[in-house]
Parts: structure tokens; C-alpha cells; sequence
């Protein structure tokens, strides 16, 4: 073989799956045309999923903190596994406080406004992909006093300190304490000097005159992960995405 | 080890002789540096895996926190061990396969100890919480053009070497590491313009980060591997490798199947569903290229198996491609449609890389290392012991980890498909698989703390002052390799 | 040593040929990439037309009622009274509340 047969073996065989599998791709997807819902719908103009809160920086904090490594953000179609029938990972199913199913798979436009799509390596943890969603629910359901940032923020500085809400599939509510695998996240606390009552800080009771204050990443990591709503709450799909459409209402 | 296949030829050992002097410096530094860093990556992934069964392990020290560590002792592993033990096999066996000297190695020298210096400082900023964020390719952007900047001044001389190589026939070894030498900056670049420069969709951009991890392995960690097993396998038995056109079939069928490998990590995404697939097929596809070399490593080692037990060097080399021979016949099964269910998000992948990154090519590149430090050092491996030692807790902990991680991600995943199961039943499941994982690192720290501890007193200049190299195996009367043991180590050879 | 293929010319071309052969697919990237444009605000675009129509509609019922002279006038009014301490009218009408019907308090 010579060093010229070898060079241009080399750049074919490398070439093609360059050209197909990262250049093209990459290219075609980065000019994606906006999909419009269709006449049929009552909403108009192009389908933007809205999503509310810090989420550019939250979600780079999100990679940063290695999140990515257990948790997920994916829904996986059917054939390739069941996440659409896990609890309530995909949405919020029907049930005595749901009106309507709202479980669906990921698309494609769930990701913007952050730089990189954590689709995550492991499953250690839940997928995350609906977290703002089931945790929203179930706060009221439980009528909790704490706002979903302030459960995640507990959640990161001490996850086995903060009450897990299970649903079986039964749809019944109960309230446990989990034996949560997630690592304390001591670097997004610090450790502060309070006299009196402490404004905010986490309620958390470690000594005499000392509270956990959040960082400002902490907040910005909580504020993305109550943003985390990717069912069709408040953002019905348009027919172009919609792979699961209702069966067409007989007319009055 | 004597090459018993050719007459000793003095001009020809000047010459080996004087390359051996020449890249010293170079090889030396960035085998012991890579060994330390082993050692170091292998420290964190023992936090990392113990994190992930008992979440409360060292939570004072916030910069070990599960996340980061874990992404800091892959990039080490990869970085730190894994790149500089792929140049110094490069450097010396492309100037040993063209017969040049080395005439840069004040410059690689330079450059080698910049790489370790970028490598620290992106650990540092990985472990500060500020690393990309983007899985995979977590060092900071800054980092990636200096490292393909110091890449180039290590490699391009090896480069340069083979096209100013004399005329005569091209042995397989160099083709796989000039495919290798290509293959990295091509890869590199690619992927840090499309992660880092461009502003692609985010999902593409998890699609090319995690193309490049799988490209990293099939397109350059396993090509160093195999050219320095092709190069070790015929020169310590002394015969001539088995099929050439087997070899040459081995090598274009991975050039043919590894470009493809990586985005089966994404399977399901909303992306083109085209590419995950093609991932997993190039995965299964494999195989091929890893049954091509195995059988022709092995039918040229075979009936000589009191050498393979001997030699340290090619003890490391046949394991390393025997493990291959496994990672393809395993990487058949996971890839399947139905496996891909259950072990893509389990320990499963994990351990998979694992096999792959230290089973396969670290274990080729201690088979290379055990060869090449005695002959550019001019002293012997000081204890029989420590080899052993190394090689049989490197074996324990490879397959504790296929065992634990590859076939327990399989219940794992089954655990959460299963939907009449809580989600605990898969938690439980992983939690006693972090256990053997976490066993799997204990044993391969140990084999390696006695490595780099081996390998420092080598770079010493401690080494055993002999001419007969260090084998395994005591008993033998005579050496196999020859009278009094050729190491070319001429006194009348001048600098 | 065969000088015939081993001389510097030889190693300086080598040198740059191993670069360019490095660089191709990052030249090549280069060559490509500005044909595939990044469409990714076209979306928000399609979303803001309608926010911006209602901006449009309302910016011209403001320049509309907007009465530049009586401002003016008022302004000057304002300015002549200023140590009065009397209440003096502004350009517009002051808007009533509507009347709400409210029960007489029981005595």
C-alpha cells in the first residue's frame, strides 16, 4: 500500500461518516425552520415551549455540578425504552386532581436557551426532564408551604433531609422519607453568621448563630430546575409533532 | 529481548541504540508523568464510585463533589494516562519502525510538560465547579486548542519520521499509528469547533461531544494499541507475524467502522434517529476488526506459551488483546436494540469504557512500556514481583468491573423497564453494583501504585544494571531470548 | 543514511504536508460550515410579530391622544401658579373612577 493509496483510504473511510453523521446533522439542525401550529389549532404563529427562569446559566451550572452523570433529561420514544409510562416522569397523568393527560416525549425544541442538551449518562436518579412539573403538583397536593425552589434548594444541600412525594401508580399520595442516592452539594452553600431570625436562608438548624445561605449558582441551579416542564401543560403540541394526537371529537 | 529473527547486525543496533538516545527524555517524561496520573484518575474514580453507594463520602470537601469528580477522573484518566502513554509509544516505536533519530525531543520534552500542566489546570477547574458542562468533553473551552496546539509539537515530528522514513516495505504497526496521528486532530478539531465555537443546537451539540468520546477510543487509543501489540507480539517471539493480509484487513476495517462509533449514547433523543443507530451498528460492527487481530496476535504468539508467561512485555500484550477480542463480542450484545434498552443509562456504559480505555489499550500500553523503558534507560525492571503484581490485580480489577458494571447495568436497567418495579428496585440494584465497581478500583489502584512506583525508580536511573531483561518466570535454565540477552546496550556505541 | 529521501527540504515540506493533512477536515469545516446558517431566532421572531403588533397599536393610540399644545400650554400655566399653591389643570381631562354603588353605612 502506498502512502497515497493510504492518505486517500484514510480521508474517504473518515469523510463519509464526518460528512453524514456530524457536519450535515449539525448544519441541518442549527437552521431547523420554526414549526407553526397548524389551522386546525387555536393557537397560531410558530410553537416557542414557553420556559420560565434561569435557564441558560442553570443549566450550565446543571453540567457543571455533573448532574448529567446520574440524572437524565430524555424521554425516550417507546421503541427505544418505557419512560413515557414511569410515573410521572413524562407529565402528569389523569387522575382525581389532573384533568387531562399530560405525558409526552421529548422533542427537539425542549432544549432551547441552554448551550448543550443534558441527555444525561445514568440513570442513579429520576429523569429530570418534568422535575419543575411533579414537583409544582405535588407541593400543592400536599399542601406544602415551601415554594418548589425552596424544596430544591433543601433538596441540594441535603437531599435525605427533605420529604420525597411518591405517587405509585395507583395515584395515591403518600409522603416519604426517600434513601436518596444525591450526594450533598456543600460547594453551592455557604456557611454564614446569623443574629436573629436569618433572612434568606435555608430553614435548617446546624448550631447556635450560623445559617446555610444559598449562592448565588445554588439559586440559579433551583431556578432551572423548577423551570424543568416538558409535558404538554400550557404548551399543547402542534400537529406536526403531535405523535400521540386525541381521537377527532364527533361533532354536536 | 533479543530479536532472534536477525542476525545482530552491529550497525543496525548502533543505530536503535543511538534512536533509544535520542527520545530518552521525551518518552520517559510522559510515561512517568502518565503513570501518576493513572494513579491519580484512578484515586478519584474510587471517590467517585463510592460517592454513588454512599452519598455522605467526604462531602466536607465540596470540590469532591460526586459530579465533578467523577468527570475529573475520566478527563485524567484520558488526558492525564491515557495520551501521554499514546505519545510515547508513538514517539519511540515511529522512530524505531522509520530508523531516525529524534531530532525534537528538546521541543516534545517542552511540550510534554505543557500538556501536564494544561491537563492539571482543567482538572482544577473541572473539580471548582467550573468546568464546560458539556458531558463528555468536560474541560473548559480554553483548554482544547492548547492541547491540540502541544499535540502537534509532540506528534508532528513522528510524522515527519515516516515520510522521510528509508525505502523498504511499511511494516502494519506504522500505518495504525499514522491513522492514529491523523485521526486525533481530526476528531479534535471537529469537535471543539462544533461544542465550543459554534452555536449549534443543543442536542447536536450532546450528539458531537459524545461522538467525539466514542471516536477517541476506536480511532485513537485503539489504533496505538494494536500497532504497539503488531510491533511486540512478532519481535519478542522472534517470528513474523502470522497473516499480513489479515493485518492489513484488521486495520481498513476499523478505519471503515470506527468514524461511526459514539452517538449510540443518545438513542432516543430527538435527533435524527439515523445516528444513535449507526452508533450501535458501527459498535456491534466491531467485532470484526477485533476477531481480525486477535486471531492474528494470537496465531502468532500460539506454541509459544512459556514466552508469553515470561516476558512481561508480552504477558500485558496478549491479555490487552484478548480483552479485545471480549470488548467486541460484548459490544455485539449491548448494542442490540433490545440491550440498548435497558443498559443505556445503567453502570453498563460505564464499564463498557472502562474495558475498553484499561482493559484493552492500558494494558497494551504496559506490555509497550515493560518493552520500551529498559532499552531507553539501559537498565532492567527491578522486581519480578511488582510486574506480577501489577498484572494480576489489573486482571482481578478488569473483571470485577465486566462483571459488576456490564452484566449488574443489565438488572439495573431491567429494574427501571420494568414498570411493575418502584423506581427503588433499580436504585437497590445499583447500589450493590457501586459496591463491586468501587472493588473493581481498589484493585487497580493497588496493581498501579506499584506500577508507577516500578516505573519512577526506572526513570531514576535505578534500574537493574544487566543484560539479561527481567522475566516473570524464574525457573527457566536458560533465557529464551538468546545468550547473555541482547539489550542493546553497546559501551562502544558513542552518544 | 539515504540522503535522497532524507534531506531538510524533505523534512520542511513533510512538515507542512503533516500540517495541512492535520488541518484538512478543520479546513474543510471552514469551506462548509457558512452554507448551513443558524436559523435558531426565527422562532422567537414568528412569536414577537404578534407582541409587536399590539405594540404598534398601542404606541399609536398613545401618539394619537398625545395634544403637543395644550401640553405646552398647561406646562406655562403651571409655571405662572407655581407659588400660588392653587391646583392647576393639566393637558388632559382627569379621568373619573366610574360611580360604584356603595350601601349607605347603617346608623
Amino acid at each position: 500500500m502506498t502512502f497515497k493509496a493510504f492518505i486517500i483510504g484514510l480521508l474517504a473511510t473518515f469523510g463519509i461518516p464526518w460528512l453524514l453523521l456530524v457536519v450535515v446533522p449539525y448544519s441541518t439542525m442549527r437552521s431547523l425552520d420554526p414549526v407553526e401550529y397548524g389551522k386546525n389549532s387555536e393557537f397560531t404563529g410558530a410553537f416557542v415551549p414557553k420556559r420560565d427562569g434561569r435557564i441558560k446559566e442553570g443549566s450550565r451550572i446543571f453540567g457543571q455540578e455533573g448532574c448529567a452523570l446520574c440524572h437524565t433529561q430524555v424521554i425516550r420514544p417507546t421503541y427505544a425504552g418505557n419512560d413515557v409510562h414511569r410515573g410521572e416522569w413524562a407529565g402528569l397523568r389523569k387522575s382525581s386532581s389532573v384533568d387531562e393527560d399530560t405525558r409526552r416525549e421529548t422533542i427537539a425544541q425542549d432544549f432551547q436557551q441552554e448551550d448543550v442538551a443534558h441527555i444525561g449518562q445514568t440513570r442513579v436518579g429520576p429523569d429530570l426532564s418534568n422535575f419543575g412539573r411533579r414537583l409544582e403538583h405535588y407541593l400543592k397536593l400536599n399542601k406544602s408551604s415551601r415554594t418548589p425552589e425552596q424544596w430544591s434548594l433543601m433538596h441540594l444541600y441535603n437531599p435525605k433531609a427533605v420529604p420525597r412525594y411518591e405517587v405509585p401508580e395507583t395515584g395515591a399520595q403518600i409522603i416519604t422519607a426517600w434513601k436518596s442516592a444525591c450526594p450533598p452539594k456543600s460547594g453551592l452553600f455557604d456557611e454564614v453568621q446569623v443574629n436573629g431570625a436569618g433572612h434568606g436562608n435555608l430553614p435548617v438548624d446546624i448550631g447556635e448563630g450560623i445559617g446555610i445561605r444559598p449562592t448565588d449558582r445554588a439559586r440559579a441551579l433551583a431556578s432551572y430546575l423548577v423551570s424543568l416542564k416538558k409535558d404538554t401543560l400550557g404548551n399543547p403540541l402542534p400537529d406536526a409533532l403531535n405523535f400521540n394526537p386525541k381521537a377527532p371529537q364527533s361533532e354536536e | 529481548m533479543a530479536e532472534t529473527n536477525s542476525t545482530p547486525d552491529s550497525e543496525d543496533v548502533v543505530l536503535r541504540s543511538s534512536i533509544d538516545r535520542s527520545l530518552r527524555h521525551p518518552v520517559m517524561f510522559l510515561f512517568a508523568s502518565g503513570a501518576l496520573w493513572l494513579v491519580l484518575s484512578i484515586v478519584l474514580g474510587l471517590v467517585a464510585s463510592a460517592k454513588k453507594h454512599n452519598p455522605e463520602f467526604l462531602t466536607c470537601f465540596s470540590w469532591l463533589d460526586a459530579g465533578k469528580v467523577d468527570a475529573a477522573h475520566m478527563s485524567a484518566m484520558i488526558y492525564g494516562w491515557g495520551s501521554q502513554a499514546a505519545f510515547g509509544i508513538i514517539i519511540w516505536l515511529m522512530a524505531r519502525l522509520s530508523r531516525k533519530e529524534c531530532t525534537a525531543s528538546g521541543v516534545i520534552l517542552w511540550a510534554a510538560h505543557v500538556w501536564n500542566a494544561v491537563v492539571l489546570y482543567g482538572v482544577i477547574r473541572i473539580m471548582m465547579g467550573e468546568g464546560s458542562g458539556v458531558t463528555y468533553m468536560e474541560f473548559p473551552s480554553e483548554v482544547w486548542p492548547l492541547l491540540l496546539v502541544c499535540y502537534t509539537i509532540i506528534t508532528i515530528w513522528s510524522l515527519i519520521q515516516f515520510q522521510v522514513r528509508d525505502a523498504g516495505h511499511v511494516y502494519v504497526s506504522q500505518w495504525y499509528l499514522l491513522a492514529g496521528l491523523l485521526w486525533f486532530p481530526w476528531i479534535a478539531v471537529t469537535a471543539w469547533v462544533f461544542v465550543f465555537l459554534m452555536d449549534g443546537h443543543p442536542l447536536m451539540i450532546a450528539g458531537v461531544a459524545a461522538w467525539f468520546k466514542g471516536t477517541l477510543f476506536t480511532l485513537f487509543f485503539l489504533p496505538v494499541a494494536l500497532g504497539s501489540a503488531y510491533y511486540l507480539a512478532p519481535k519478542v517471539t522472534g517470528r513474523p507475524v502470522y497473516s499480513y493480509n489479515i493485518a492489513l484487513f484488521g486495520f481498513w476495517s476499523l478505519a471503515v467502522f470506527g468514524p461511526w462509533a459514539g452517538m449510540q449514547k443518545l438513542v432516543g433523543a430527538p435527533i435524527p434517529q439515523f445516528l444513535p443507530y449507526a452508533g450501535a451498528a458501527s459498535m456491534i460492527l466491531i467485532l470484526i476488526p477485533a476477531i481480525a487481530v486477535g486471531y492474528n496476535i494470537i496465531k502468532t504468539v500460539i506454541g509459544n506459551s512459556e514466552l508469553v508467561a515470561e516476558s512481561p512485555s508480552l504477558r500485558f500484550t496478549a491479555a490487552g488483546i484478548v480483552l479485545f477480542v471480549v470488548f467486541g463480542a460484548l459490544s455485539v450484545f449491548l448494542h442490540t436494540v433490545p440491550a440498548l434498552k435497558l443498559t443505556q443509562f445503567s453502570y453498563t456504559g460505564y464499564g463498557f469504557d472502562v474495558l475498553g480505555l484499561y482493559g484493552v489499550f492500558s494494558l497494551c500500553a504496559f506490555g509497550a512500556i515493560y518493552f520500551i523503558v529498559p532499552r531507553i534507560t539501559r537498565r532492567e525492571w527491578l522486581s519480578r514481583r511488582f510486574i506480577k503484581w501489577h498484572f494480576f490485580c489489573s486482571l482481578y480489577g478488569i473483571s470485577s468491573v465486566v462483571i459488576c458494571a456490564v452484566a449488574g447495568g443489565l438488572s439495573q436497567g431491567q429494574g427501571i423497564e420494568d414498570l411493575s418495579q418502584p423506581f427503588g428496585t433499580m436504585a437497590e440494584r445499583a447500589s450493590q453494583i457501586g459496591w463491586g465497581v468501587t472493588l473493581a478500583w481498589a484493585f487497580l489502584l493497588f496493581a498501579n501504585l506499584f506500577f508507577c512506583l516500578h516505573l519512577l525508580l526506572m526513570w531514576a536511573r535505578l534500574g537493574r544494571r544487566s543484560s539479561h531483561p527481567t522475566l516473570l518466570d524464574a525457573h527457566h535454565p536458560t533465557s529464551p531470548h538468546g545468550p547473555e540477552g541482547e539489550v542493546d546496550n553497546y559501551s562502544s556505541a558513542s552518544a | 543514511m539515504d540522503h535522497t529521501r532524507d534531506n531538510p527540504l524533505k523534512r520542511f515540506s513533510a512538515f507542512w504536508i503533516a500540517i495541512l493533512l492535520a488541518t484538512s477536515f478543520g479546513i474543510a469545516l471552514i469551506i462548509t460550515q457558512p452554507f448551513a446558517p443558524d436559523k435558531t431566532d426565527k422562532a422567537y421572531e414568528m412569536v414577537g410579530e404578534g407582541r409587536l403588533e399590539i405594540k404598534e397599536e398601542i404606541d399609536r393610540a398613545q401618539n394619537d391622544a398625545l395634544n403637543e399644545a395644550a401640553l405646552a400650554d398647561a406646562l406655562q400655566a403651571q409655571a405662572k401658579s407655581f407659588d400660588k399653591n392653587t391646583e392647576s389643570k393639566g393637558s388632559m381631562p382627569i379621568p373619573s373612577a366610574a360611580p360604584a354603588s356603595a350601601e349607605k353605612p347603617a346608623e
